[in-house]
């Protein structure tokens, strides 16, 4: 129960760097791979606050804020330097690793004295139930879990419905049509640099949130702990257009946060069963890969079948 | 209203790909004159449409639109004043947004896009009638993506969303025609609607010569990058399209001459 419960929390927090990678590889058709990058940028900024005692709310809006510069940068070196964006957001990563280290002053920071969201949530689950359990469906439940797993979810959706409203006022929907016909939007007097440097900064700002989510449920922030992200996002991302499908912006935002959440548990699953944590990238990569082939695939197949028989 | 001044502009200055679109083209039009583009292939009858829209900046020359001086201005910021429909359906609209989002868009040409609703309730009713007014059968589909449309439908779309808010100045750029014939005739028809209706200055690039001589009231044929013949007034009205197609013909004469005049001199001199 606790390893199911584990499993959905990560999954809620991983759910917002899906956002992020659905906002720059759906939204703006461009993988970017700033994310490795951005939330560990997330993560060891909201850690160095919350060991120096800062307001766990506070600290965890500044990591945001710092992904959604790393995001602007790669915005900008792709529309200012016209750099490739794919070069542009491994440029950036690399260069984030190094600001990582500086951050954190060292490549790990352990955050067990520290107040941080999940200890306030935990400590909240305890007061409001009164006792360290509770039965839920008849299975016994640390009350502190069960509270972080219920901030965890209150926190996802609010950030998925902020989301959503965003990208369907003036200027969400410039940065939709950017992504979709940027000829259009720049006839229709929408400044097109301006509006891929910003998402690029939302969608790292998703990224950066999540990191510093992370941080703070796993009790530390790691200089490596970015590597293979935005792939485990696009996995996400592409189980959810499974599940939900893309006919609109709030199904496909639905379906992210589920996807995750989904792929988390089959992970979780996987490695209970024993799969070496170390096949793990491999594994997501795979995944990633059939996901993007096999549609194409299976088309061509049901396209050859009329005339074999 | 639109007064070009001396503008040129080369492509890959220096290179085996060196072209020189436009080779110091001057143009004045007034408020609310139809014009019609003319030319062959590669005359610079898109390129001049496409420095006067922005989306390049020229190497000589001035651009001045309804009292700014907009050579410098980058395209999006010339939005402001000018409604675009290009020669691609796809070109013009927001493929797998609706078709309500689409006006939305254009509903904000050049002003600040804020944190508002896109889809502001006071833009829906005149929205709905003004593509019921089309006859499309549309109007209840304003919830669909657009690019489910045909191509015919896509431009007449884009040509009320350029023209949402009253550009002051229009640029058709071979708009019908990637159309099929039916389809490029309501959507000429339409243009033709809108631009009477609300008066508006428009530079019109096409390759009929039937649009040619029916449209607009003054036509400017190109050749290599320059103004080459400015037919208006009364003698715009008088033109055929046979007399359109002869002056094409003087131009291909001349054309033949000069490579075979070249060709001549290539043997005689190198």
């Amino acid at each position: 129960m606790t390893l199911l419960i584990g499993a959905l929390i990560i999954g809620l927090i991983l759910a917002l760097l899906a956002l992020g990678v659905l906002v720059s590889f759906r939204i703006f058709s461009m993988p970017d791979i700033t994310t490795d990058g951005s939330i560990t940028l997330g993560a060891s900024i909201a850690a160095v606050l919350l060991v120096q005692g800062v307001n766990p709310v506070l600290a965890t809006l500044a990591g945001a804020l710092g992904g959604a510069a790393a995001g602007a940068t790669t915005g900008i070196l792709h529309t200012q330097f016209k750099i490739n964006s794919l070069l542009s957001g491994i440029l950036v990563m690399t260069a984030l690793y190094s600001v990582n280290l500086h951050v954190m002053g060292r490549s790990n920071v352990p955050l067990m004295q520290a107040t941080t969201l999940a200890s306030f949530g935990e400590k909240l689950g305890e007061w409001l139930v009164g006792s360290k359990t509770i039965h839920i469906l008849g299975w016994p439940v640390a009350s502190a879990d069960a509270a972080v797993l219920v901030l965890a979810l209150g926190f996802t959706a609010a950030a998925g419905a902020a989301m959503f409203v965003f990208f369907r006022t003036q200027l969400g929907t410039a940065m939709r049509a950017t992504g979709d016909n940027p000829q259009m939007i720049r006839a229709l007097g929408s400044n097109v640099e301006r509006n891929i440097i910003l998402g690029l900064a939302l969608s790292n700002g998703f990224v950066a949130l999540s990191g510093a989510l992370l941080a703070q449920y796993q009790g530390f922030a790691d200089a490596q702990m970015g590597i293979g992200m935005v792939v485990w996002g696009l996995a996400s991302v592409i189980i959810g257009e499974a599940l939900t499908g893309t006919r609109s912006l709030g199904l496909t935002i639905v379906g992210t946060i589920m996807g995750s959440v989904l792929f988390r548990l089959l992970v979780a699953i996987a490695l209970r069963w024993g799969l070496n944590p170390n096949d793990l990238k491999l594994i997501t990569a795979l995944f990633v890969f059939a996901a993007l082939v096999l549609p194409g695939f299976i088309e061509k197949l049901k396209r050859r079948a009329p005339t074999a028989t | 209203m639109l007064t070009i001044r001396g503008i040129r502009k080369t492509f890959n200055p220096g290179t085996v790909n060196e072209v020189r679109a436009l080779q110091g083209v001057d143009l004045t039009i007034e408020p609310g004159s139809f014009v019609i583009v003319l030319g062959m292939n590669g005359s610079g009858k898109s390129t001049l449409l496409n420095a006067v829209a922005g989306s390049f900046f020229v190497d000589e020359g001035t651009l001045t639109l309804a009292g700014h001086d907009v050579t410098k201005w980058p395209e999006h910021k010339r939005a402001k004043l000018i409604g675009r429909v290009f020669q691609n359906p796809f070109s013009g609209t927001a493929p797998t947004m609706s078709i309500a989002e689409n006006f939305a868009l254009a509903s904000k040409r050049g002003h600040a896009r804020g944190l508002g609703w896109a889809l502001a309730p006071n833009l829906m009713k005149p929205l709905r009638d003004r593509i019921a007014s089309l006859k499309m059968g549309l109007e209840d589909r304003l919830d669909n993506a657009i690019g489910s449309l045909s191509g015919g439908q896509r431009q007449a779309l884009t040509l009320l969303m350029a023209t949402w808010l009253k550009p002051e100045l229009l640029l058709l750029d071979e708009h019908t025609a990637a159309l099929d014939p039916k389809s490029a005739d309501q959507v000429i028809q339409l243009s033709d609607e809108v631009i009477q209706r609300d008066k508006l200055t428009t530079l019109m690039v096409t390759h009929s010569m039937q649009q040619a001589v029916s449209l607009g009231d003054r036509i400017i044929m190109m050749n290599r990058g320059r103004v080459l013949h400015d037919i208006r007034g009364a003698e715009k009205k008088r033109l055929r399209p046979e007399d359109l197609i002869d002056r094409f013909e003087e131009v291909r004469r001349r054309e033949l001459l000069d490579e075979s005049a070249a060709a001549m001199l290539n043997e005689l001199y190198i």
